[in-house]
């Protein structure tokens, strides 16, 4: 009997496997960066029912977020507005602003006929979490932290993956995002808009001792203990440069705010 | 799998507690099932079964895995909606729930309450703190929630089984109104229960003059017209009594339930239990002696208790009148009261004499009560004996009612009937009388000319199957009424949702036949897109706060305000009467009574007992009810008739389920016999409520009907019935042996005389007392700080540590914490056929102890003798939040892990179903969802094509999938509802917890000082319904907290401390107060509670 299979095909096994290497490797590697949220949840878009500019609003005419979602920082639910709060600029009886507008016909068809605006949910957490806005607002995460700039957005996008550990990783480094609570709704905040003598002063104001903030500022070489706010301020400014920084800011907001956010399962599901 | 635990030796307490009979007996069935948390046996599967399932599931899972691997699904994200109000709503913020104030009106008085609504849904109902009679709820009205959303209610009017609009209705009553107007309502009758309402008594008595010729009934078969009637003639029209537990001493009860179901006054739970639980020696305690023919939750909690029949009771008051009279020399007393206690038995009496003493040493703090099912003689004999202790103006108050009409009752009825005195009979009560009243409504089948019944009903019962016009009633939750407490506390009903169904009230209907209500207008349903009509319109609010106004001497905006706020109108309650004890009407009365006869082997007693979940059959369609196990018995979705042990065996019946034919006066009944043990011989108790021909899968023909054993109205207790065995056993679904808990002195108790000798005896049972008792928490240590106890450095001492603890001494069994924990946690009902395979989802399991003098092992066989008297304790186990868990370190998925403070947290989503945990919880506390019961109806059959009928739970994909609408408007929106495959169980309400945690972050924001929950000011679902607030739940780390004051009780233990687990559930012992003199017979009962170990200590 002759060889029936030629002598190449003994490498096949051998072909076999290393395909099989690569083939695991990618679908994994697939797996890793299509089936995740960063890249399910990112960039979802839903055209809305009523061509709401978010840009136009909060980025151009300044309107604050709590102008409509006004119980956001009661509650956990961030409320999406009745269509009272868009009438009362856009009312025939009220601002009169665009009052006969085209793209606003929903909007008085609703407060006519009481019939709800159907808006498309963008952020939408599973039945399993239990997210609360309030707690968050209150304690110096600001809306842009989750849900991006929104003062940028024609029509909003999903922003961040909103994936668990992304959650973890603020929870665990609550430092890197905390801002000053008169902040928390300023969608183009920068530490570095932050004046320090301001910013150490409220603190200090809030009861906060100047030896409690200099050991933050200093770390554990306690070389120089200013005395008052202005050689906190220099030795600050020494430290961390001319400029106020997020370190800076956020390991004194978690210091002095107590933030100790909760890693246990029974914080959001229940 | 079984697990097995190294329980050391049970040290000899003289006491042995148990919970069926087969644990009594240490049957080798019960032994084999004892801590088994998944029975193979109920399954109906072998090993080897089980086995090969097991492979041929993995068979077909892996080809399912590579068959999904060939097809992907879309993956397109499904699109959701926003739907916000269009015009913002006063109050609402969407997330945040509201509670409003209001009551339940009961047949007695009313349940105040507070209502929790998300989004103008109610969800949970709770006991309102403000209210002066306001403490818990008990088990009926915490589940009167679910009857708002049953879907199968009356929805629609009916006339003759057509559905017509309310509008016809409007035409038809308009005709009545006209032709009454002619002949002054002749032949018109009104059917209802009694009631508080002054509203209601109002319109009743504008209806009355209208109509003079029209007669109003009053009736519902569990109710105290024998007591009022007595009253009565004893002290006189208008007057009613209000017992007040917190001032009595010493009690003695002739039969009479009044901490479960002889209600007397929403407050007597709390008053008597708060007598009941000292915390430290010296303290004094009440003392309760009770006569009953089987037992009651009373009858649990008391001192002294000796199984009597019921026959017999007339005759134990007149011993006791006797003996009360010889101490006090008073001769009416003693003569009134000579005939009926003639020829009573010596025993009796040598038990009833130094109860008697113990009164009398304690005249003016003693009060002796009646079983409302008791005749008018018994009745009069109590209120004799109060006098002669000085009971009135003490711990027993006569106050001033009024009601306004006249009212028959159910023998006028009767015979109004059977003379054809009635053409048009409107059914306004909340019973349904042609169940309760079964023979007295079959007359009018027979009768020629059969009058027009027009029924209001919140469900299609058996009245609705005689009536006209059928009219769905608003549940209490959907309408404008008022109410009154026992004391006389004023209280606004006011609605929390439109009514969901298109239903009236009775108020309503009783406007609209005074043609002061248009329906058709504002109640039919308004055009879909307008607004709702406002409640302005409404005839029942105006009348309501025309009420309100005479209450409250005048319209005040502020008061009503503040009335509807707090749930009640400060400052109103009942006049004190100014009652005279006139001894002819007592003389008169007391004589009367009959001779009462022993009941004997062959003319044996029945007696008809509201049931502990149905009370009279008004609540069969509601599931939370019919699967909460009855409190003494662990029966769930049927009743059966109680026997006592003795009886049961002479009867030759086997065991529980055997059926039973009992025959009286012509009627009978074929129903399954329970051994109830401390249930009086020759005596058979069956609850009422079961057996009804519902429309609804619920309630459609549950358990047996009692009712029709007795005629017209007659007495709860029926003599000279013939009881046999009759052929078969019927499946009953009792819970008693599910999830046992195995272990030593899990319940703990001992005698006042003892707590006083040796304060923290609880503490050093079993094997406590070998324990260092080192401060033993491994919850120590500052943030950042990191030591050897505290390696993560969590800040325990300024976060919260939440513990709880049950005071058993206060618990008395209600399960009123099962349901209002359903209500809050989304619990889902099984059905009986789930129960009867151990798969109940109550979280909180209410064991329920006998307990006799230890040794049986010994013996082998169950003493029959010693059956005839044991103890009950109860003892409610939920998880007990172990500090060091055992469920924590099986789970392979890190679905169960402990937060910072100390709970035991469940993450639901994680879990895939191994059920190590359920396996490794020495509590037994963790409940599996076998199956989706929420999305797939437990209750009904489904068709299947070639196999036939399966239930719905086992047809798999094909079953019916019912996802109820209305249902699912009850459910708590913070907590998870769980799926198939999924454990569950206690958190100490978590939700509930963050809440209040994230709402002190919202308030203190930047003041890190300001971070802590206040004070006490959570509360679980359990503590906050419970009615003898034997539950207190709180911060350990708050040094101040009501939960480490009881805490630090002496009579505080862990249950099975001595395994490790270091629960942050305690219980504080249970205390009873035996009577120290000699005399008082008492059997074991007196000398063992747990004096063998004080000695040996």
């Amino acid at each position: 009997m002759g060889n029936q299979f030629p002598r190449w095909t003994n490498w096949i096994p051998l072909q076999i496997a290393i395909m099989a290497i690569f083939l695991v490797a990618g679908v994994a590697l697939g797996v890793t960066y299509y089936f995740t949220p960063k890249y399910t949840k990112v960039g979802y878009e839903p055209t809305q029912p009523v061509p709401f500019s978010h840009k136009q609003h909060v980025g151009e005419v300044g309107l604050d977020c709590r102008y409509c979602h006004s119980f956001v920082e009661v509650s956990g639910h961030a409320n999406v507005p009745t269509n009272q709060t868009c009438l009362n600029c856009h009312g025939p009886d009220k601002g009169q602003i665009k009052k006969d507008s085209e793209k606003l016909a929903m909007v008085r068809d609703a407060d006519k006929f009481n019939t709800p605006i159907k808006w498309a949910k963008v952020h939408k957490s599973p039945d399993y979490v239990y997210f609360n806005h309030s707690v968050h607002l209150n304690r110096g995460v600001s809306c842009q932290n989750c849900h991006g700039q929104i003062n940028e957005m024609e029509v909003v996008r999903h922003a961040e993956p909103h994936s668990m550990g992304w959650c973890l990783d603020c929870h665990r480094n609550p430092e890197n995002k905390l801002r000053p609570l008169d902040q928390v709704t300023n969608l183009t905040y920068k530490p570095e808009d932050l004046t320090r003598e301001a910013f150490y002063g409220n603190l200090a104001a809030k009861g906060v001792k100047v030896e409690d903030m200099a050991k933050l500022v200093a770390g554990d070489k306690s070389e120089s203990s200013p005395q008052d706010l202005n050689q906190l301020v220099a030795l600050a400014q020494k430290k961390f440069g001319s400029k106020v920084t997020q370190v800076e800011v956020g390991r004194q907001l978690k210091e002095h705010w107590r933030i100790a956010p909760p890693e246990t399962c029974a914080a959001c599901h229940r | 799998m079984k697990r097995v635990w190294q329980h050391p030796e049970e040290s000899n307490t003289g006491r042995r507690y148990w919970r069926s009979l087969g644990e009594y007996a240490a049957t080798p069935e019960f032994n084999e099932q004892l801590g088994r948390e998944f029975d193979p046996g109920i399954a109906g599967e072998t090993d080897e079964q089980r086995e090969s399932s097991r492979r041929e599931f993995m068979k077909i899972m892996g080809g399912v895995a590579a068959l999904s691997g060939l097809t992907l699904t879309s993956c397109r994200r499904p699109l959701q909606k926003i739907m916000p109000f269009t015009k913002h709503v006063e109050w609402v913020i969407p997330g945040k729930p509201l509670l409003y104030a209001t009551a339940m009106p009961r047949p007695w008085g009313a349940s105040p309450m507070v209502v929790v609504t998300h989004e103008g849904r109610p969800t949970h109902l709770q006991g309102n703190p403000l209210h002066p009679s306001g403490a818990g709820l008990d088990i009926f009205a915490q589940a009167s929630i679910l009857d708002l959303y049953n879907p199968e209610r009356a929805q629609k009017p009916a006339y003759r089984g057509k559905e017509k609009g309310w509008s016809h209705f409007q035409k038809d009553v308009s005709e009545w109104i006209e032709a009454w107007k002619k002949d002054g309502g002749e032949g018109t009758g009104l059917l209802l229960n009694p009631g508080t309402s002054p509203t209601r008594a109002g319109l009743l008595a504008d209806f009355a003059k209208a109509c003079p010729k029209a007669k109003i009934y009053e009736y519902e078969p569990i109710n105290r017209a024998n007591q009022d009637a007595a009253v009565k003639a004893v002290l006189g029209e208008d007057v009613a009594l209000l017992p007040k537990f917190a001032m009595a001493d010493r009690l003695f009860s002739l039969d009479c339930d009044f901490v479960g179901l002889d209600t007397l006054s929403e407050t007597a739970t709390r008053d008597f239990m708060k007598r009941r639980a000292p915390e430290k020696k010296g303290e004094s305690m009440n003392r309760l002696y009770i006569l009953e023919n089987r037992y009651t939750l009373t009858g649990g909690i008391s001192d002294h208790r000796k199984p009597l029949a019921a026959s017999l009771i007339p005759m134990a008051a007149a011993v006791l009148a006797e003996e009360v009279g010889k101490l006090t020399g008073d001769a009416s007393l003693q003569q009134a009261a000579a005939t009926l206690a003639a020829g009573a038995d010596a025993k009796l009496r040598e038990w009833i004499a130094p109860a008697a003493k113990d009164l009398f040493e304690n005249k003016g703090k003693s009060l002796v009560l009646a079983g409302l099912r008791h005749s008018q003689a018994v009745h009069a004999l109590v209120l004799g004996i109060n006098n002669v202790l000085g009971a009135f103006g003490a711990t027993l108050e006569a106050v001033k009612v009024e009601s306004g009409y006249k009212a028959a009752d159910a023998t006028e009825l009767t015979a109004d009937l059977k003379g054809n005195k009635i053409n048009h009979l409107i059914v306004l009560a909340e019973s349904d009388p042609a169940y309760d009243l079964e023979d007295v409504f079959t007359l009018l089948k027979g009768l020629e000319k059969r009058p027009m019944v027009t029924h209001l009903t919140d469900r299609p019962k058996h009245t609705t199957a005689f009536s006209s016009w059928a009219l769905p009633a608003a549940h209490y939750l959907e309408s404008w009424s008022d109410v009154r407490s026992a004391d006389g506390t004023y209280s606004v009903v006011q609605p929390m949702i439109q009514p969901l169904f298109d239903g009236a009230s009775v108020n309503d209907i009783l406007l609209s036949l005074l043609g002061r209500k248009k329906f058709g207008a504002s109640v039919a349903v308004v055009a879909k897109d307008a607004a709702p009509a406002k409640p302005e319109s409404d005839a029942a609010y105006e009348a309501v706060k025309a009420t309100f106004a005479k209450m409250a001497g005048g319209w005040d905006d502020e008061k009503w305000n503040n009335t509807l706020r707090d749930g009640f109108l400060a400052g109103v309650i009942f006049d004190r009467a100014s009652a005279t004890f006139n001894t002819s009407g007592f003389s008169a009365l007391a004589g009367k009574a009959d001779k009462p006869l022993a009941p004997t082997k062959d003319s044996m007693e029945i007696v008809l007992t509201p049931d502990a979940k149905m009370w009279d059959g008004r609540y069969a369609d509601n599931a939370w009810l019919q699967e909460a196990p009855d409190p003494v018995t662990k029966l769930t979705w049927d009743n059966a008739a109680w026997l006592s042990p003795k009886t049961f065996a002479a009867l030759g019946l086997k065991k529980d389920g055997d059926r039973l034919k009992v025959t009286v006066g012509g009627a009978s009944l074929n129903i399954p016999a329970l051994s109830a043990p401390g249930h009086a011989h020759n005596s058979v108790t069956i609850p009422l409520g079961y057996g009804q021909k519902s429309f609804s899968v619920v309630g459609n023909e549950r358990g047996f009907n009692a009712y029709s054993l007795r005629s017209g109205s007659a007495s709860l207790v029926l003599n000279g019935a013939k009881v046999e065995k009759a052929d078969g056993n019927y499946a009953l679904a009792i819970t008693q042996d599910n999830y046992t808990m195995e272990g030593r002195a899990q319940v703990r108790e001992g005698t006042k005389d003892r707590f006083d000798k040796n304060e923290t005896f609880a503490q050093t049972e079993g094997m406590d007392s070998h324990i260092p008792p080192a401060e033993l928490t491994l919850y120590k240590g500052r943030v950042g700080v990191k030591s050897k106890e505290n390696p993560d450095g969590f800040d325990y001492e300024n976060e919260h540590q939440w513990g709880m603890v049950i005071d058993l001494a206060k618990c008395i069994g209600c399960s009123a914490c099962i349901v209002a924990c359903q209500s809050e946690n989304n619990i889902p009902v099984v059905g009986k056929d789930q129960v009867a395979r151990g798969r109940v989802m109550q979280w909180i399991r209410m064991d329920r102890y006998f307990s006799t003098s230890g040794g049986v092992e010994d013996r082998g066989v169950a003493d029959i003798e010693e059956l005839e008297n044991p103890e009950m304790i109860h003892q409610p186990v939920a998880c007990q939040q172990c500090e060091s868990a055992p469920c924590e370190t099986v789970c392979p998925v890190n679905a169960t892990v402990h937060t910072e403070e100390g709970l035991n947290a469940m993450a639901y989503n994680r879990c895939i179903g191994t059920r190590y945990c359920a396996n490794n919880c020495p509590y037994t506390a963790r409940r599996f969802n076998y199956f989706d019961y929420n999305k797939r109806n437990p209750l009904i059959d489904t068709t299947l094509p070639l196999i036939g009928k399966v239930p719905n739970l086992y047809a798999g994909p094909l079953g019916e999938k019912t996802q109820n609408e209305t249902a699912r408007l009850q459910k708590n929106p913070n907590v998870t509802v769980r799926m198939r495959g999924v454990i569950e169980k206690c958190t100490y309400c978590v939700q509930r917890l963050e809440t209040a945690k994230i709402n002190q972050r919202r308030i203190g924001r930047d003041d890190k000082n300001n971070l802590r929950v206040p004070l006490d000011s959570v509360k679980t679902a359990c503590q906050a319904s419970c009615p003898a607030e034997a539950i207190e739940f709180g911060d350990l780390a708050n040094k101040k907290s009501s939960v480490n004051r009881w805490k630090d009780s002496p009579r505080n233990y862990q249950v099975l401390k001595y395994i490790g687990t270091r629960p942050r559930t305690s219980y504080l012992a249970r205390i009873r107060n035996i009577n120290p003199d000699p005399l008082m017979p008492g059997g074991d009962r007196k000398v063992k509670t747990g004096e063998a170990s004080l000695n040996k200590a």
